[in-house]
């Protein structure tokens, strides 16, 4: 039993940094994610794999440049099964107007001509302003200040959502303008909590590696303008 | 990462399980191995930022009608000088950049030294495990073959980049990347010709694009000393680059993937047309700022 015991203590330390390391899926989108047919397209460095879990959403932000053709395919582990949403925004940062709000409280103030001109205002009583300027009520009252300012928002704008294209695992376009793009890869399952549950048991069985390669070449020129034959 | 290691517990609780099993006795006794964690799991979604690699924008001026400036590159006797960690970091991005630059012009010569260079700093950065035997005499024995040459650099450069995120580095991935995108930015700012070279000039207006992933992927850092003199640099950086845009505020760009008749997707939309270029003055002043920064990066430490 002993000798049991040593076997499981050193599998646990062999193991344990090669896994916590999170290199599990490491080139997942490189052995398992099928490239275009195609050998113009190249893989581009901003692929990615990552482990998931059931009900889990991640966002992969990549750019895409203008002139270029880009093939953005997915794959993934068998037990997270084949109905993997992936929708693709545009990312962008706009400026816009904001109206900033701040709130004080401020003495309160009486102007002296609310004694008619005659005397001097202390609280309720008039002296000897003669109506002009103001004095305080004793009371407070609350201020607000509105302030314009221009600020920097993110905002993302749907472009392509798989599950409107039977769910297709692969994404073949020509790029007209540079954008930047937000790839959003959302698993199945995982409980009402839809991903955002917390406290749930966890099984390994719900976890499983998923890989998005992207693959890029030079949009190539049709017509007598192109390479030709 | 926290379900990564949820997915090491299964593992390693599963494990004993499968070797109790094996010595159960003669008989072959078929066991499921239920793999539960008894652990709260708080799930949480992640964002990534990617950048491009460095040899994607090279082989675009290359294909442009960029020249070659050997110029450029950051000299190779100066690796050794650089000491400080952040700063051999930073500077081992210039110098896969330089190296990828050489590879896209096949300047043979030129790569090997800068990929010697880049092997020998992965060391004290602690990323040479990044570069294994087979990628190193796969680039010895392909030194004079421009298709496998820039297919290794870029193996190498993913190397570095998978290893430093499944090792939780993100920081230093972080710094690799900016200064090696920084390096691609001043060469060409500083190849192009602004009434020559449009093709160039409107990628390098694009940039702010890769800069805007880059200046999120560091907010995740904020924190972390190391990276905030480069992080604060590519702030300045975005605020030249800022200048030159133009984009409405409120409205959508409206911008959508269309089919072709040939049935090809198209991204592209009404905002197509706009020209995302820069005018003169804000090339001089995007190319001021990248040459202020790289120079800051590249200075050695008796400097």
């Amino acid at each position: 039993m002993k000798f049991i015991s040593k076997i499981v203590l050193i599998t646990a330390i062999v193991l344990s940094p090669a896994i916590s390391n999170g290199q599990y899926c490491n080139y997942f989108h490189s052995k398992y994610c099928q490239p275009s047919e195609n050998d113009m397209f190249k893989l581009n460095g901003q692929s990615k794999s990552a482990l998931f879990s059931k009900g889990q959403t991640s966002e992969l932000n990549i750019i895409v440049y203008k002139g270029q053709d880009y093939r953005i395919s997915l794959c993934m582990d068998e037990n997270l099964g084949s109905q993997i949403q992936f929708k693709i925004y545009e990312t962008k940062k706009v400026k816009v107007e904001k109206v900033f709000e701040t709130k004080t409280e401020e003495d309160e103030y009486k102007p002296c001509g609310d004694c008619n001109g005659e005397g001097m205002m202390d609280g309720e009583s008039c002296y000897t302003c003669e109506g002009e300027g103001q004095t305080a009520t004793g009371e407070t009252i609350e201020v607000v200040d509105k302030e314009t300012k221009i600020v920097t928002e993110k905002r993302k704008e749907l472009l392509y959502d798989n599950s409107q294209d039977g769910f297709s695992t692969e994404i073949e376009f020509t790029v007209e303008s540079t954008r930047r793009l937000t790839i959003e890869v959302t698993v199945p399952g995982g409980g009402s909590g839809g991903g955002k549950s917390k406290g749930k048991m966890m099984k390994s069985s719900d976890m499983g590696c998923v890989g998005l390669l992207v693959e890029h070449m030079t949009t190539p020129i049709s017509g007598f303008k192109g390479t030709g034959f | 990462m926290k379900k990564q290691i949820k997915l090491a517990a299964t593992l390693l609780m599963a494990t004993p399980l499968v070797l109790l099993t094996s010595c159960g006795g003669d008989e072959p006794v078929e066991e499921v191995v239920e793999e539960v964690v008894e652990e709260v799991v708080e799930e949480r979604n992640e964002e990534y930022y990617q950048i491009p690699s460095p040899d994607e924008m090279f082989g675009f001026i290359k294909e442009s009608g960029l020249k070659f400036n050997g110029e450029l590159l950051n000299d190779i006797q100066a690796s050794s000088s650089y000491t400080e960690p952040t700063k051999q970091a930073m500077n081992f991005g210039i110098y896969s950049a330089d190296l990828a630059y050489t590879a896209a012009y096949e300047e043979f010569n030129e790569t090997t030294k800068y990929f010697g260079t880049i092997q020998k700093m992965a060391e004290p950065i602690g990323i040479s495990s990044a570069f294994d035997k087979t990628l190193i005499e796969r680039a010895q024995s392909n030194l004079d073959n421009a298709d496998s040459l820039v297919a290794i650099t870029n193996t190498s450069y993913f190397a570095v980049v998978d290893y430093l995120d499944q090792n939780q580095q993100g920081d230093k991935l972080g710094i690799i990347a900016a200064s090696g995108w920084l390096e691609t930015v001043y060469i060409v700012a500083n190849t192009a010709n602004y009434d020559n070279d449009k093709a160039a000039i409107d990628r390098l207006a694009d940039q702010r694009l890769t800069l805007d992933n880059l200046i999120d992927y560091f907010a995740k850092y904020e924190e972390r000393a190391e990276v905030k003199e480069i992080a604060g640099w590519l702030n300045e950086l975005e605020a030249v680059f800022a200048v030159s845009e133009n984009e409405s505020e409120e409205s959508g760009s409206g911008i959508s993937f269309k089919k072709k008749d040939d049935g090809k997707m198209v991204l592209g939309g009404s905002s197509e047309s706009k020209s995302s270029s820069i005018s003169k003055d804000q090339f001089e002043a995007i190319k001021s700022k990248v040459n202020e920064i790289r120079n800051k990066i590249i200075s050695t430490e008796e400097a």
